[in-house]
């Protein structure tokens, strides 16, 4: 390891999924002494014991719940998370479901195990790894200003599904993304989940996530394929979702299985502007009636 | 986010919402009422029972944004099940044409 790693998990005091998280940072110390942890307590008092550590470390974040108290933690320093686990998704992958007790019991306490494995493994895995750099051409856009947020839609190249989502069709591949309504629904996007490559979908299919202290949100395939790459640039820069969701912020890349087909329920730019527009007032009409209830 | 639409006039890709059956059906032999689902989802489709056996409850299916699951990946016991999207979408197809 390069870079110095620590690890933040939930205090895990409320449910049995944080006992689990707090678990997996005790094995993962245990197991590699050079990972140091954060105490969420600690650091919510705002000690400045951490700092440094937080500053110049890779950070993996271990949450229990949606309640997300560790990733919440980060965000309030502006630190964003090297890594990321969820302990729900993995009661699902390891199937192994611990009780609601907040003594651990057999199953937790191998689910722990098991978790803190994998992300050693992944820190092996990520060793030496460089984000790929893609040149993207300029964009012409229809624009509107609606309270000061400015929403962009490509006027010509890129087609939407009615979930917000974009793909650009470069001859058999493609690239996939979010708009600015959704980007802009969530805020300063903090974290982003990625399929795995070579992972087949169908149109419409959920394919990897992204997050907000708000929301956490699905990319919604607008194409049939299969993911070749992803954006790994977004891993350590997920503000690109914000400030470039149509160039930088660019999600994945696909070999695109059905394109013709899948493009008759797709609009195109000046159809989903129109559209977006639309949206934006909805959400405004709905925003004022709740302020004024 | 949190608001109610007017389900009676929403579409999704040009179909009356109402005509797509795209809402999470609860299985109460799984469920454990941690109630993280309702947390997280900001269109008011479920809703909290406090006095009875079912304490959650799917209240307004057509708030729900068709082809999200996302309320599911906050479902640590896998209660949560959304209809197959590929038949969702070929009704879609189908609703598409007869209004044409």
């Amino acid at each position: 390891m390069g870079k110095k790693v620590c690890v933040l998990p939930c205090n895990g005091l409320d449910k049995s999924l944080g006992v689990v998280a707090r678990n997996v940072a005790l094995k993962l110390i245990e197991k590699n002494p050079d990972i140091e942890l954060i105490c969420p307590v600690l650091l919510n008092t705002g000690d400045e014991k951490y700092e440094e550590l937080l500053k110049e470390s890779d950070i993996i974040v271990i949450d229990g719940c949606m309640t997300r108290c560790a990733t919440k933690l980060l965000d309030e320093r502006s630190l964003r998370p090297g890594k990321k686990i969820f302990t729900p998704d993995m009661v699902k992958k390891y199937k192994l479901n611990p009780g609601k007790s907040l003594i651990l019991d057999e199953e937790g306490q191998k689910l722990a195990e098991f978790i803190a494995s994998e992300i050693l493994e992944s820190l092996k895995e990520s060793e030496g790894e460089v984000a790929e750099i893609r040149e993207l051409e300029e964009i012409e856009y229809f624009e509107t200003t609606v309270d000061k947020f400015r929403f962009r839609v490509p006027k010509s190249g890129y087609y939407f599904n009615e979930n917000d989502c974009w793909v650009k069709p470069m001859g058999k591949k493609a690239l996939m993304g979010i708009s600015d309504f959704l980007q802009n629904m969530a805020s300063d996007i903090i974290f982003v989940e990625f399929p795995e490559i070579g992972l087949e979908f169908e149109q419409f299919d959920d394919i990897g996530s992204f997050e907000s202290i708000k929301i956490v949100l699905q990319l919604i395939t607008p194409a049939s394929g299969k993911v070749v790459a992803v954006n790994k640039e977004l891993e350590k820069s997920p503000e690109l979702l914000n400030q470039d969701p149509y160039g930088k912020g660019w999600f994945v890349e696909v070999e695109l299985k059905n394109f013709e087909e899948d493009k008759e329920l797709l609009m195109d730019g000046p159809a989903y502007f129109e559209y977006m527009k639309k949206k934006i007032e909805e959400e405004r009409k709905h925003r004022a009636q709740n302020i004024g209830d | 986010m949190s608001k109610e639409y007017d389900a009676e006039q929403e579409t999704f890709m040009g179909v009356p919402r109402k005509k797509i059956p795209w809402f999470p059906t609860i299985d109460y032999s799984k469920c454990n009422f941690c109630m993280e689902c309702d947390k997280f989802c900001p269109h008011n489709v479920y809703e909290r029972r406090e006095n009875e056996e079912k304490k959650l409850i799917v209240k307004n299916p057509y708030n729900c944004v068709v082809f999200c699951r996302a309320c599911a990946k906050t479902c640590a016991v896998d209660a949560l099940s959304f209809p197959d999207k590929r038949e969702i979408t070929k009704l879609i197809k189908e609703l598409r044409k007869e209004s044409e």
